[in-house]
C-alpha cells in the first residue's frame, strides 16, 4: 500500500504526459536530402485562425515542392508557454533543421537568444518587423489593417442597427492593426456607425468570449468581428441568435457558420515561406522582413460561401481592395 | 457611467451572469460533495474538459444532445472514481493526484479532439426554453426564465444539494465522514463507500459542467475549452464555506461581475479594458480574503482515513 | 517477575476469588474472549488474553498504558480482528469485521477520545448511521424524543439540539453513552471514561453506570486509576504487557495489591519534602490571549511562581491550559498583560530568548512541539544546543562531542533506546518524554514549564518523571506543572491554582486542596457558592 501511495499520482501524470505527447510534435530526422523546416506555434493547428494559417501554408508549400522527400516539416503546437517554445527552437536547431519558424510575436526574445548559437540555421519570427540586426533572422508580418479596412467597408454597408461589435482577447499585434483598419473602413463609409469593442484578456476563455458576443448583440450590434484564436466562441453566439453577421480574419472561418460569415481576411504564408526557403538555399540566411499584403497576394479576402453578398457591397469591397493595392487608400492614416 | 445603470443593461448583466454561472455551479456543487466527505479533488477542470469533449463528440455524431449529456455524466463518473481510487484506496496525496487528474483530462481531451474531430466545429446546442407563465413575467421572466434546460438544472441543483446534505441520512453520513471519519466508522458507517460515492457524484457534476459549456453555452469544443474554470470552481467551494447556498452566492458574484465588466467595456469605452478584465478576479480575491471562514472547512479534508488511528 | 502474580485467568467456574464465585454461577455471561492474540509490528499487544463479563456487572480492566487494554477492547468492538482466539457473545462465537457487526451484536463503546462529530448536533450524532423512520430524510424530532426519554431514565441530561462543540467534556461523554444506549447496546465498553472529568462529574458518571448495571447492562470499565476501579466495579482484571496477570473480586483486593499487579513490582509513595521557596522567578500579570476557536482563551491570568516551588495548575481540559503554556513558551501572542521572567519583561520575547533566560519547556504535544519524530535520538537531544560553542565551530557540528554528551544524557535519564541514531518515532511515549526531560533539565533551568508531563506515559516512567521534577524543585527551580490529572497535581504541587474558562478561580495551598474543593473550582463554582 505504501508503495502505491507514491506511484499513483506519478502514474497519472505520466498518462497525462503520454496523452499530450501523442498529439505533439511529429519530428522525424533523416540524414540529408530534403529541406527541413520546423514551426513552433502558440495555439493548436486547428485553431481556425493564426496557427492554422501557418500550418496550412506549410502543407501547401510541401505539396508544391514535391512532398516529404523535398520538404521535411516538423511542428510543435500549443506552445503558450514561451520558455517551452524557446527550448523547442533550440532542439530543432540542434537537430539540424535549416529553417526554424517561431510563429508568434511573443517569441522575439527567444529567437534573439537562440539564433546566435546556430549561425548556419535560419530563424524566422512573426508577426513583427525586427530582425535584431542578426544575419540569420527573418521577420514576417501581416498588414492586417488592409483586410480590416475592406471588411469595415462591407460591414458599414450591411449594418441595419448602425451598431457593430468587436471581440478580442488582448489589444496587441495584428489583432490591433486589424481592428484599427476595420474602424477606419467603417468610418470612411458611414461615420455615424457606433463601434463597441470588448477584450476578454484571455486567449483561451471561450465561454467569456461567447458571453462578450452575447453582450454586443444585447447592446444592439447586428454585425460582429474580431481576431484571435477564441473567436470561434463569438461565432457560436452569433449563430445562435440569428440575423447577426460575422467578419473573420487570419483564416477562412466560413465553415463554422457558412450562412453568417460574410467574408474573411485570409493570411496566406505560402509566398513568404517559399521566399525564405529560396533565400536560404541561395545563401542568405536572414536579415530581411516580409509583409503579407493584398498587393503581394499574402492577404486575400475570402467571401463567404453560404451568404449571398449584395452586388453593390461586393463592388465596394473590390474597389477598396484596388485602392489599397494602388496606394490611393491608406487603411491606417 | 450612468448608462450602465439603465434597466436594459441591468437586465443584460443579470441574464449573462446567470448563463456564465452555470458551469461553475455544477462543478462547484459537485466539488462541495467531494470536499464535505473529506476528498479534495483538484482535478475538476480535467473532468470538465473530458465531459465537455464527450458531450460535444456524442452530440456531433448522434445528433442527440441528451445522449451527449449522458456521455458527459458517465465519463465524469469514471474520472471521479479514478480520483477516488487513487486518493481513497491508494491514499495518495490528494493535492498532487488532483493535479495529475487535471493534466490527464487536459491531455486526453486534446488528443481525442485532434484525432476524432480535428478542427473546430460548432453544433446546435440546448436552446433557451421560455418557461410557461413564468417566462412571461415582466423583467423577471427575461432574466430568469428564458434559459436552456442545463441552466435551469444548475440552479435547481442548489436546493437539491442543500437538501441532501442537511436533511437526509446520507447527507448526515457525508458530513460526519468529512469531519470525523473515525466517529462515523465507530458507528458502522462505511467511510470508504461514502467517499467513493461523493467523489463519483462530484465527477458526474463536473462532467455535466463541461457539457454545459460545450453543448449549451458555447456550442463547440476546442482544446482547453474550460481555461481553468474548474479551478475557479474549487475556489468557489472555499468561498461558499462548503455550503451549496454559499457556492451559489460565489458563482453569481463572480459571474455577475464578469458580465458587468463586459457591459462596461461596451458602454464606457474610455475605461481601459485591462482594468475591466481584472475586476472579477480582484473582487474574488477581496471576497475570499474577507468571507472565507476556515472553521467551516471539513476537518478531515484531504486526509486519508485509516481505521484505528485515532 | 514477582511471584504474587497469577497466571492467565482460568476457565469459567474455576474462579480464583471465592467471594465472586457464587455471584458468577448465577450470572449470565454476556461476552467471553478466549485466548485473544494480537500482534502489531514489533509488539505483542495481547498474548492470549481471556476475559469475560456478565450481565448486570461492572468488570474493570486495569493496566498501565501499553498493557493492551484498549487493543483488547477494540477487537471486541470490531475495529480490528484478533490474530488468534475467539469471541463468544451469549455463548455463540462471533467474528466482527467492523464496528457495524459489533453494534448489531449489542456492543457499544465509549472511546477515550470521543467519537463525536463536533460540527453536528447531539441528535445528529446519535442518528448517524441509523435508518430513519422516513428515509431518505432524517427524523431528528423522533430521535430527540427518544433521546429525552433515555436521558431521563439514566440521568444523562443533554440538549438534543445542541452542537457537540458547544458542550463541556462531561456532557459530551453523556452523549457518547446515550449513543450506545440508543442503539440498544447491552454491553458497553468505557475506555478511560474518567480521565477528562472533574471529581463531581465522576460521581455522576458512576451513578449512571450503577443504574445501567442494575438494569442488567454488562459494563467494561477501563482505567489505570485504582480508587475508581475499586469504587465502581465488582471484578477487576489486570493486564500487563499483553498478559492477564490477575483477576480479583473488587471487594477483596486492596489498592496496594492491584498496583503491584499492574506495575510488576512494589510502588513507592513519593516522600514528602520540606518546602524551601525563594523569590518570584516567573510572574504573570493579567495575561490575555486569543484561543484556538477565535474566542478569548486567556482572560487575565495572574500567577507568581517562586524558586523551589511547584505550582500546580489544575483544570478540566480545554479551559486555557494550552494557551497559557504556549504564551509562556513564546508560541502564542499575548494580547494584554505582562510576563516577567526573573524580573525581566519577556511578554513578547521569542522562544529562544526565553530559553537563554533560563526557562525550559516540556510541551503538551510532545510529538508536535517537543521533538521531531524522524530525527534521531541524538539530533533531538541537540535541538536547542546545536550552535553552542562546545558542539559547533563555524556552524559545523562537532559530532564526537555531541555523541559523548548524548550518551551521557541517555544513561542519566534512563532513556531506553537501541542507539543514538534510532529515529525518535521508534521509542515509546515514556522514553520520548524522558528524552525531552533530559534535554530540558540538563540545561539547569531556573524556570520549568511542564505541560501534561506524564500524559500517555506508563507508571514506571511517570514515577521517574515525578522524581526528576521534585529533584528540580529541590535544586531551586520554579516549576509550573500544568496537568489534567488531579492525582498528579496533588502529589507534586506546593500550591494549586485552578483554571476555568481562561481565568484563575483560586490558588490554594496544598493543605486546603481536597479533591472535592478542587473539583468544584474546576467546574467553575466558587467556594462560597457551593456552601
Amino acid at each position: 500500500m505504501r508503495k502505491h501511495l507514491r506511484t499513483a499520482p506519478v502514474l497519472l501524470t505520466l498518462l497525462a504526459l503520454l496523452a499530450g505527447a501523442c498529439g505533439g510534435a511529429t519530428a522525424t530526422t533523416s540524414p540529408s536530402g530534403p529541406f527541413r523546416v520546423a514551426v513552433v506555434m502558440p495555439s493548436a493547428t486547428t485553431d481556425m485562425a493564426y496557427s492554422q494559417s501557418m500550418f496550412q501554408a506549410m502543407k501547401a508549400v510541401q505539396a508544391e515542392m514535391g512532398g516529404e522527400s523535398a520538404l521535411e516539416f516538423a511542428w510543435s503546437e500549443g506552445m503558450f508557454n514561451v520558455p517551452d517554445a524557446a527550448a523547442a527552437m533550440r532542439d530543432y536547431a540542434t537537430q539540424g533543421y535549416d529553417l526554424v519558424i517561431a510563429h508568434g510575436s511573443q517569441y522575439g526574445a527567444s529567437v534573439q537568444e537562440v539564433a546566435p548559437d546556430f549561425p548556419d540555421t535560419s530563424f524566422a519570427w512573426g508577426t513583427n518587423v525586427d530582425t535584431f540586426g542578426m544575419p540569420n533572422v527573418f521577420a514576417y508580418t501581416a498588414a492586417a489593417e488592409e483586410g480590416g479596412y475592406v471588411n469595415g467597408v462591407m460591414a458599414a454597408m450591411l449594418t441595419q442597427s448602425k451598431i457593430i461589435g468587436i471581440t478580442g482577447p488582448v489589444e496587441v499585434g495584428d489583432a490591433k492593426t486589424y481592428i484599427d483598419g476595420f474602424r477606419n473602413g467603417v468610418a470612411a463609409t458611414d461615420p455615424s456607425i457606433t463601434i463597441n469593442a470588448t477584450w476578454t484578456g484571455s486567449f483561451s476563455d471561450v465561454a467569456l468570449m461567447t458571453e462578450a458576443a452575447n453582450t454586443h448583440i444585447a447592446a444592439g450590434a447586428d454585425i460582429l468581428t474580431g481576431s484571435s484564436q477564441s473567436v470561434v466562441g463569438s461565432i457560436g453566439a452569433a449563430k445562435d441568435k440569428g440575423g447577426v453577421l460575422w467578419f473573420g480574419t487570419q483564416a477562412d472561418q466560413a465553415t463554422l457558420a457558412p450562412e453568417l460569415v460574410v467574408a474573411s481576411q485570409v493570411y496566406d504564408w505560402v509566398g513568404v515561406v517559399k521566399d525564405m526557403i529560396a533565400k536560404h538555399q541561395a545563401g542568405t540566411l536572414g536579415g530581411e522582413v516580409f509583409t503579407l499584403r493584398l498587393s503581394n497576394d499574402g492577404l486575400k479576402i475570402a467571401y463567404g460561401t453560404g451568404y449571398s453578398l449584395p452586388a453593390d457591397v461586393r463592388s465596394a469591397a473590390e474597389a477598396a481592395i484596388a485602392g489599397i493595392k494602388d496606394g490611393s487608400i491608406k487603411p491606417l492614416p | 457611467m450612468a448608462e450602465l445603470f439603465t434597466l436594459p443593461v441591468l437586465l443584460g448583466i443579470a441574464f449573462s451572469g446567470i448563463r456564465l454561472a452555470t458551469p461553475y455551479l455544477y462543478a462547484a456543487l459537485g466539488e462541495t460533495f467531494a470536499q464535505r466527505s473529506g476528498v479534495l479533488n483538484l482535478g475538476v477542470d480535467g473532468i470538465m474538459l473530458m465531459g465537455a469533449f464527450s458531450a460535444f463528440f456524442v452530440a456531433l455524431n448522434t445528433g442527440s444532445l441528451w445522449l451527449g449529456l449522458a456521455a458527459a455524466a458517465v465519463v465524469g463518473l469514471l474520472m471521479g472514481l479514478l480520483m477516488a481510487l487513487v486518493s481513497i484506496t491508494f491514499k495518495a496525496e490528494q493535492g498532487i493526484s488532483g493535479i495529475g487528474l487535471y493534466m490527464f483530462g487536459l491531455g486526453l481531451s486534446s488528443l481525442l479532439f485532434r484525432t476524432t474531430v480535428g478542427t473546430v466545429k460548432t453544433i446546435s446546442g440546448f436552446q433557451p426554453v421560455k418557461l410557461p407563465l413564468l417566462g412571461d413575467l415582466p423583467i423577471l421572466g427575461d432574466i430568469f426564465f428564458r434559459h436552456s434546460l442545463l441552466v435551469y438544472g444548475a440552479f435547481l441543483a442548489v436546493p437539491l444539494a442543500w437538501f441532501i446534505l442537511e436533511r437526509t441520512t446520507w447527507g448526515l453520513k457525508i458530513r460526519a465522514v468529512g469531519q470525523q471519519p473515525a466517529a462515523a466508522d465507530s458507528l458502522g458507517v462505511n467511510v470508504t463507500a461514502v467517499r467513493y460515492a461523493c467523489t463519483g457524484l462530484g465527477g458526474v457534476l463536473a462532467g455535466i459542467a463541461g457539457a454545459s459549456l460545450s453543448i449549451a453555452l458555447t456550442n463547440l469544443f476546442q482544446e482547453n475549452l474550460t481555461s481553468g474554470q474548474g479551478f475557479i470552481a474549487v475556489a468557489l467551494v472555499y468561498f461558499g464555506g462548503w455550503r451549496p447556498l454559499g457556492v451559489l452566492g460565489g458563482a453569481l458574484l463572480f459571474s455577475f461581475v464578469n458580465a458587468f465588466q463586459l457591459w462596461m467595456q461596451v458602454l464606457v469605452p474610455e475605461m481601459e479594458a485591462d482594468i475591466a478584465v481584472m475586476l472579477p478576479y480582484l473582487l474574488t480575491i477581496a471576497a475570499l480574503a474577507v468571507a472565507v471562514n476556515r472553521t467551516r472547512q471539513p476537518a478531515a479534508l484531504a486526509k486519508p482515513f485509516e481505521r484505528g488511528e485515532a | 517477575m514477582p511471584t504474587l502474580t497469577t497466571a492467565s485467568s482460568p476457565a469459567p467456574g474455576l474462579t480464583p476469588a471465592p467471594a465472586s464465585a457464587i455471584a458468577r454461577r448465577v450470572a449470565i455471561q454476556r461476552v467471553a474472549m478466549r485466548g485473544i492474540v494480537k500482534r502489531f509490528p514489533g509488539v505483542l499487544a495481547n498474548a492470549g488474553v481471556d476475559f469475560d463479563v456478565n450481565a448486570g456487572e461492572v468488570h474493570a480492566l486495569l493496566g498501565e498504558n501499553g498493557a493492551g487494554k484498549s487493543t483488547l477492547m477494540r477487537q471486541l468492538y470490531g475495529l480490528y480482528p484478533p490474530d488468534a482466539g475467539e469471541i463468544l457473545i451469549d455463548g455463540q462465537p462471533h467474528t466482527f469485521h467492523s464496528p457495524a457487526d459489533a453494534i448489531r451484536a449489542g456492543i457499544g463503546m465509549i472511546h477515550q477520545h470521543f467519537m463525536l462529530v463536533p460540527t453536528l448536533t447531539v441528535a445528529e450524532n446519535v442518528a448517524l448511521g441509523l435508518r430513519s423512520s422516513r428515509e431518505p430524510q432524517m427524523d431528528l424530532k423522533v430521535v430527540a424524543a427518544r433521546l429525552n426519554t433515555l436521558a431521563e431514565a439514566y440521568g444523562l441530561k443533554v440538549d438534543p439540539g445542541a452542537y457537540i462543540w458547544q458542550l463541556a467534556v462531561g456532557e459530551q461523554q453523556r452523549v457518547e453513552i446515550l449513543k450506545a444506549l440508543y442503539r440498544g447496546a447491552s454491553l458497553i465498553i468505557l475506555d478511560e471514561p474518567t480521565a477528562v472529568l472533574t471529581p463531581q462529574e465522576v460521581d455522576g458518571l458512576f451513578a449512571t453506570l450503577r443504574r445501567m448495571a442494575g438494569e442488567g447492562h454488562a459494563l467494561i470499565f477501563i482505567s489505570h486509576k485504582l480508587h475508581e476501579v475499586l469504587a465502581i466495579s465488582q471484578r477487576v482484571t489486570v493486564l500487563r504487557d499483553g498478559h492477564v496477570v490477575g483477576e480479583r473480586a473488587a471487594g477483596s483486593v486492596g489498592r496496594q495489591e492491584l498496583a503491584q499487579l499492574m506495575v510488576g513490582r512494589e510502588v513507592k509513595a513519593l516522600p514528602a519534602q520540606a518546602v524551601q521557596t525563594g523569590g518570584v522567578r516567573l510572574a504573570l500579570e493579567g495575561v490575555r490571549a486569543q484561543g484556538d476557536r477565535g474566542t478569548e482563551g486567556l482572560r487575565g491570568v495572574s500567577l507568581a511562581i517562586h524558586a523551589g516551588e511547584v505550582l500546580g495548575l489544575a483544570g478540566v481540559s480545554g479551559n486555557g491550559q494550552r494557551e497559557l503554556a504556549e504564551c509562556l513558551a513564546g508560541l502564542r501572542r499575548v494580547s494584554a498583560g505582562r510576563v516577567l521572567l526573573g524580573g525581566r519583561d519577556v511578554t513578547h520575547a521569542s522562544p529562544r530568548e526565553r530559553l537563554l533566560a533560563g526557562q525550559a519547556y516540556i510541551p503538551e504535544e510532545r510529538m508536535r512541539d517537543g521533538a521531531i519524530k524522524n530525527f534521531s535520538v541524538l539530533e533531538n537531544l541537540f535541538l536547542h544546543d546545536h550552535a553552542a560553542p562546545n558542539y559547533a565551530r563555524w556552524g559545523v557540528l562537532n559530532t564526537n562531542a555531541m555523541r559523548a554528551r548524548a550518551a551521557a544524557l541517555v544513561q542519566r535519564f534512563n532513556v531506553k533506546t537501541p542507539g543514538l541514531e534510532t529515529p525518535l518515532k521508534n521509542l515509546s511515549g515514556g522514553n520520548i518524554q524522558k528524552l525531552i526531560l533530559a534535554r530540558e533539565l540538563s540545561r539547569q533551568p531556573r524556570v520549568l514549564i511542564a505541560a501534561q508531563p506524564t500524559r500517555g506515559v506508563d507508571i514506571g516512567a511517570t514515577e521517574y518523571i515525578h522524581q526528576q521534577l521534585l529533584a528540580q524543585r529541590a535544586a531551586g527551580t520554579a516549576i509550573l506543572l500544568i496537568s489534567e490529572d488531579l492525582d498528579e497535581i496533588l502529589a507534586l504541587s506546593d500550591r494549586i491554582a485552578v483554571i476555568y474558562e481562561g481565568a484563575i478561580m483560586a490558588v490554594l495551598p496544598r493543605g486546603q486542596a481536597t479533591p472535592a474543593a478542587l473539583g468544584l473550582l474546576m467546574a467553575g463554582v466558587h467556594g462560597h457558592e457551593a456552601g
